[in-house]
């Protein structure tokens, strides 16, 4: 016979201010660690969620993000009209465009230094990126004038991107334009012609291509294709994978943050826990030899002791949990080690740091609690009456 | 007094080592948090501020031309210039990873005395072409010795025949201060600049000057004629001291002091409940014996004291074994984190901070239990039954 829930569920009400405690106890561990996996599925989630699979992009054969990439501009131009996979518009032009990439120094709105990303792109660009951008301020930039356009995410943190604002390339002053949002990574760049830029930031040529596949094209089969290519030799990823690969460093970072932490203030709340419990067992010796002496087995005795210990855990996780809930959506900045630009992003509370934040939590109760349940199962009903 | 403290503490003994030992893990881990940002901070406080870095205030992607390392020693103030080139080569596969610079050999020793090199020699390193001079702890890991040769794979600047660049190991340096790490591996400009210009790519450009200023000299206005030198181009410069340089590359890294100030925070909140739960607990249990001291004649204020001093003695127990924990742990924690995290340190500071987050973590978690107990009465006290 098990020994009814209710009986837990008294016993964690009477001994409240305990029971308060360890709770408040868990729920600030799970919820520090449950921070920083938010802050890591905000950075990933930004990059993987907004990756496209019918783009793709290439880069110069051994490089691994767009900074260590370069094409000539004779290479990129022959890439876009000789790949025959590139999908076409309606005049028959490749839907393509080269794009020139830079970490240029920055003054943040604070005053420290700080690095981002500068894009030059072709009209084309706007072409592909159709229905992912949209300029909510001013307008976009001319081809071919000294403007430029900014990713909203920039505008209230960095210094001289308002609309009006100059920018200062190496010796060519440029124009803030426009204001323009985007879901995507690219939120945090600035944006102006290719040629333009190239050319003020001294730059021998584009750092990648971006394109669009024909249909039912299999990006697989044409990066292999082209890895070996004794024309256009091209690393291709679609820009999902792109951009997925761009994460890893400060995502292992933060996992490994999150995992490290966990684990040590993990240790600190099981020992909190099974203090609580011991010291329920110790007041409850009496109760429990009046359990056993009316015929409860000891192992009902060992599971109802575990339900309460789980139980403790579930509500630290959920008071853990509703400490961390108000941080969803807080915009923070950190440095990609990646593209070594910082890039703005939100902390995300995903169900899948829900479900981790929970399961933390119901190991740290199971944990907490097993020591005692084990000492309560194992009272003999004798000694566990003379106890008062 | 303190023997009651005593007795009481290991009446329940498991209850003491697991409130001890809760300590024990917290305080550890708030000594590598902080010892996270000291660190950070560390190469800041080292810097000298006679020595300038000049960069182009584009990009630090962006190279300066060879050319401009003339113009700058002509300037009012300048001593010494010293070309710095980040090489980006990998040893044996590209996992093994270090920082490589080409550096002006003789007037980079000069700008930094605190290299100081403890095996092989500056005469050796400085009459071999492919000498280079490498860091104590990277030379340990790779069991280097003097006289060694390195070859290293080029992953920026390769040969136009892709073969390895080599190297011969003529010193071994320490640091007296953390401006650089000991896993660096320095070498010749003019062999990087011989090599290059025999390649197609041609002749190399230059990272950083570090410029040393002549003593006395006013930093300020040597910066200001030094970026107004390349104000119209080619490249524009941005001229700061290596203090400034230092704080700026950390202002880029992000908030991180502010994330770990909130970890800290969590961590220090959910210890700090943890103590407060134990203490109420083992007050509890002393209702009675509190009842009966009390009618022996024992003051409210000397029960205060008493579960005061409970609580003081577990925490300062588990404060102090976790921050020597912290300190015994620094070696392996600076090797584990190896390059990517150099330097790793626990200052003084942090040590002292933690043993004040002890004291202060006892006081308040005794002071709830311990007022309580002062106020008991003791008719109340006897009665009770646990």
């Amino acid at each position: 016979m098990l020994v009814p829930f209710s009986y837990n569920l008294r016993s964690l009400f009477v001994r409240r201010a305990s029971t308060l405690l360890t709770v408040f106890a868990i729920g600030a561990t799970v919820a520090v660690v449950a921070g920083v996996l938010a802050l890591q599925q905000g950075f990933a989630l930004l990059y993987t969620e907004s990756g496209r699979e019918d783009l793709v992009v290439f880069l110069r054969p051994g490089s691994t993000n767009e900074g260590d990439s370069i094409f000539s501009r004779d290479r990129g131009l022959k890439l876009m009209k000789t790949v025959p996979e590139i999908a076409m518009d309606e005049g028959q032009q490749p839907l393509a465009s080269l794009e020139c990439y830079l970490a240029v120094r920055r003054f943040k709105m604070t005053g420290g230094e700080t690095n981002v990303a500068i894009r030059g792109v072709q009209p084309m660009t706007f072409t592909l990126r159709e229905g992912e951008l949209e300029i909510v301020e001013g307008r976009n930039f001319q081809p071919g004038a000294d403007e430029v356009i900014v990713g909203r995410k920039l505008v209230d943190r960095i210094q001289d991107c308002h609309i009006g604002d100059v920018i200062q390339l190496n010796t060519t002053p440029f124009k803030v334009v426009g204001v323009f949002a985007t879901d995507a990574s690219f939120d945090s760049e600035i944006w102006g012609d290719l040629d333009r830029m190239l050319q003020a930031l001294k730059r021998y040529g584009p750092n990648r291509v971006l394109a669009k596949l024909v249909p039912g094209t299999d990006p697989e089969a044409l990066a292999e294709r082209l890895l070996s290519d004794r024309e256009v030799p091209a690393k291709v990823l679609t820009e999902r994978e792109y951009l997925s690969s761009q994460t890893k460093q400060l995502s292992k970072i933060l996992v490994f943050l999150g995992a490290f932490l966990g684990v040590i203030m993990g240790i600190a709340a099981v020992f909190t826990a099974t203090n609580t419990m011991l010291s329920a067992l110790a007041a409850r010796s009496h109760e429990i030899g009046i359990l056993l002496a009316t015929g409860f087995r000891p192992v009902p005795i060992f599971l109802s002791f575990m339900l309460e210990a789980l139980l403790l855990g579930l509500l630290g996780g959920g008071v853990g949990i509703l400490m961390t809930l108000p941080i969803n959506g807080i915009e923070t900045g950190a440095m990609n080690f990646n593209t070594f630009t910082e890039v703005a992003f939100a902390f995300r509370i995903t169900p899948q740091v829900l479900v981790r934040a929970i399961l933390f939590a119901l190991t740290l109760g199971l944990l907490g609690g097993a020591l005692p349940a084990w000492r309560a199962a194992r009272l003999s009903p004798t000694e566990a009456l003379r106890r008062t | 007094m303190l023997r009651l403290v005593v007795r009481n503490l290991t009446k329940h003994k498991l209850r003491s080592l697991l409130t001890v030992g809760s300590l024990v893990v917290a305080l550890f881990l708030l000594c590598i948090l902080r010892t996270l940002v000291t660190t950070l901070e560390a190469g800041t406080q080292a810097a000298k501020s006679n020595r300038l870095w000049v960069q182009s205030a584009v990009s630090l992607f962006v190279d300066l031309p060879l050319a401009y390392e003339a113009k700058i020693d002509a300037v009012e103030g300048v001593e010494k210039t010293c070309k710095v080139q980040w090489f980006g080569a990998y040893y044996q596969n590209e996992d093994s990873f270090f920082g490589q610079f080409a550096v002006d050999g003789d007037t980079f020793l000069d700008i930094y005395p605190e290299v100081v090199i403890v095996a092989g020699s500056r005469a050796g390193f400085l009459a071999n072409r492919i000498g280079c001079l490498v860091g104590k702890a990277l030379a340990k890991k790779y069991k280097w010795e003097i006289g060694d040769r390195i070859p290293l794979i080029a992953a920026l600047f390769q040969k136009d025949d892709g073969s390895a660049w080599d190297f011969e190991l003529e010193g071994i340096y320490e640091v007296t201060e953390p401006v650089w790490d000991d896993r660096t591996f320095f070498f010749h400009w003019d062999y990087f600049e011989k090599t290059m210009e025999a390649t197609t790519t041609g002749q190399p450009d230059v990272g950083t000057f570090v410029v040393q200023t002549r003593q006395g000299a006013d930093q300020v206005p040597v910066m200001a004629a030094i970026d107004q030198l390349f104000e119209h181009g080619p490249q524009r410069v941005q001229s700061t001291t290596e203090a400034d340089f230092q704080a700026q590359f950390v202002s880029m890294m992000g908030n991180i002091p502010f994330f770990v100030a909130a970890i800290g925070g969590g961590v220090l909140l959910a210890i700090f409940l943890a103590c407060v739960n134990t203490m109420i607990m083992a007050a509890r249990e002393q209702t009675r014996d509190i009842g009966i001291m009390k009618a022996l004649g024992f003051t409210d204020r000397s029960m205060f004291r008493l579960l005061t001093l409970q609580s003081m003695t577990l925490c300062v127990t588990g404060g102090l074994l976790g921050i020597g924990l912290a300190l015994l742990a620094e070696p392996w924690i600076a090797h584990g984190m190896g390059s990517f995290f150099p330097g790793f340190a626990i200052t003084a500071g942090t040590r002292d901070l933690g043993i004040a987050l002890t004291l202060g973590i006892g006081v308040l978690a005794g002071i709830v239990p311990a007022w309580q107990a002062s106020r008991l009465r003791c008719v109340e006290a006897l009665r009770s039954m646990e």
